[in-house]
């Protein structure tokens, strides 16, 4: 068997050989015609071309080629470093299973982004901003077409629209005043406003670390891509790794800013909302908030979108499709495409741990405001409200309610605040949408 | 990077202005929820304590618009006791099913006294 494995690569290797030599020929003979009508001087060009005409040297020098052409060739430490972390990442979501729906794409994209060669996403196609329509054709790899969802805005939509088919409105209509918990909440976007201007960055950067706070992905994607596209690959992974690590972060505030007496406030049940009213609300809700805030209309509009699909129940089809296969279609897209922009030369700088350190910082205020406007609340109503479900305010539907909820029974098993605590949720990412429009308003 | 060479002033402003724009507007969201609720919710009238001086009427018409609300615990138990009984629907099967005997029980399938060849006589 070794033997007639030996004579077979030995006989490929001639026939390679003699077919390089043969074709090499071919081009001698017409480079030698060329160079016949040439002066004297031009030997020691012809001496170069002719150097590759010996069967052995063209196979060095095809092998060289390929070997320069190959990923191997042009990888340099960050590549490596970049490969490392999405690998950290895919471990992340495989084995400690955080958040695996959306960092096992994003952490792919990552990786495919930064082999060497590929070509699977050029940077300059969206240089300065502007998709450049005219190198599309011929620059445009896989991920470049589908990071247009990103780039134009259209992703962060549609998440929005499985978001409100899937998310319940009536704890929130319950509870009106669970809004302004949710409305608290958003303080972190804007103190990290205020500190990423301290850091130096741009009023739009800052604006777009500071929706980190807010714990909503699609709508840190949506602001970013429209005021600072340079940093979306920072931000969308600082957001989403925040979100996961939301039962991680939240916990240790809680109880510091929280004592035992107050964890075990048990609240009232909520009380019934009619179909008429969740109905109604999503309809009024995207009319008010788009007539006084346009910008923030395609976020809030799809949101309502999705939801009046739920509860008007005719359309069970179209929800059952938005919840599902429209949702995992787009969380696809959007995590690879997202990861993508997380090349060595965006991601590998000092910007990058700046907005890492600031985003949990944006997450921790965020948590904190929303406790602690729970407990100002407490000063001036009858019906004490936990502060626990304060902190659900941020946005993160539904983990940080579950957060509110597990903390809540730590202290009192028999306490049930998982609904009570989906109001300020729900609300919050109303809230950050609201604050995602006015700093569009303000700073585009 | 000249932190007093930052317009502060601009920043706070886009601030302050942000964080009342969100809170009037779901303030006003609430006031308009609030308003809501009460023209649209349904009508719950809790039932009232009966005494000895001031029987609670139980005419039809007022039964009609009585919704009782059970506490949380109450719908807690109901639904734990609900998951235990669906638990313990199935039938429990022995889990044992290594044979440790062979029994050669008596088939007339493998009887040859029936076989074909023998005639009835």
């Amino acid at each position: 068997m070794k033997t007639k494995k030996i004579i077979f690569i030995l006989i490929a290797f001639l026939y390679a050989s003699i077919s390089a030599n043969v074709s090499a020929q071919t081009v001698e003979n017409s480079d030698s015609l060329a160079i016949a009508t040439t002066s004297q001087d031009s030997t020691s060009e012809m001496q170069q071309i002719d150097e590759p005409t010996s069967g052995l040297t063209f196979i060095a020098h095809s092998f060289t080629n390929f070997i320069k052409s190959t990923g191997f060739a042009n990888i340099n430490w960050q590549t490596i470093l970049m490969i490392f972390i999405a690998c950290v990442l895919l471990y992340l979501a495989i084995v400690k299973q955080f958040e695996p729906l959306l960092l096992l794409p994003i952490a792919f994209g990552m990786l495919l982004t930064n082999l060497p060669g590929a070509g699977l996403f050029n940077t300059d196609l969206f240089a300065g901003g502007h998709v450049h329509w005219e190198s599309f054709v011929d620059k445009g790899g896989l991920l470049d077409y589908l990071y247009l969802g990103v780039k134009l805005g259209i992703y962060p939509c549609l998440i929005f629209v499985g978001v409100g088919a899937m998310t319940d409105f009536g704890p929130m209509l319950a509870n009106p005043k669970s809004l302004l918990l949710g409305a608290a909440a958003q303080l972190g976007i804007f103190a990290t406003y205020l500190a990423a201007i301290g850091l130096g960055f741009t009023p739009q950067e800052s604006a777009s670390i500071g929706i980190i706070g807010g714990a909503d992905g699609p709508t840190a994607i949506f602001l970013t891509s429209k005021l600072a596209p340079e940093l979306l690959g920072p931000i969308a992974v600082a957001a989403y790794s925040y979100m996961a690590l939301v039962p991680v972060i939240q916990p240790p505030i809680m109880r510091l800013l929280t004592t035992k007496k107050e964890r075990a406030i048990r609240m009232k049940q909520l009380r019934i909302v009619s179909k008429k009213e969740k109905i109604i609300f999503p309809i009024f809700a995207t009319a008010f908030i788009s007539l006084l805030l346009p910008p923030a209309a395609p976020l809030i509009g799809s949101l309502m979108l999705g939801n009046l699909m739920k509860e008007s129940g005719v359309v069970e089809r179209l929800s059952k499709t938005v919840q599902n296969e429209l949702m995992n279609i787009v969380t696809i897209f959007l995590g690879i495409t997202v990861g993508a922009t997380a090349t060595a030369s965006s991601f590998l700088s000092l910007q990058t741990m700046e907005i890492m350190v600031i985003g949990v910082l944006a997450f921790s205020f965020g948590t904190a405001s929303g406790l602690l406007l729970a407990k100002f609340m407490n000063l001036f109503i009858k019906e004490k409200i936990n502060p626990l479900i304060g902190s659900a305010g941020v946005s993160a539907v539904p983990m940080a309610a579950r957060v509110s909820q597990v903390v809540g029974q730590e202290t009192d098993p028999g306490n049930f605040l998982l609904m009570h605590a989906m109001g300020p949720n729900v609300a919050g990412v109303i809230g950050s949408a609201v604050s995602a429009g006015l700093m569009l308003t303000m700073l585009s | 990077m000249n932190i007093l060479a930052i317009d502060w002033g601009n920043a706070f402003d886009i601030v302050g202005f942000s964080i009342t724009m969100v809170f009037i507007l779901l303030v006003m969201i609430v006031f308009v929820l609030n308003i809501f609720s009460r023209v649209v919710a349904p009508k719950v009238r809790m039932p009232k304590a009966p005494s000895v001086d001031n029987p609670v009427s139980t005419s039809s018409s007022e039964k009609e618009y009585v919704e009782e609300h059970l506490p949380a615990g109450h719908s807690a138990a109901i639904a734990m006791a609900l998951y235990l009984y669906y638990e313990e629907a199935h039938d429990e099967e022995s889990t044992v099913i290594t044979i440790k005997t062979v029994e050669r029980r008596y088939s007339p399938w493998s009887s040859k006294i029936y076989g074909l060849n023998n005639l009835v006589k």
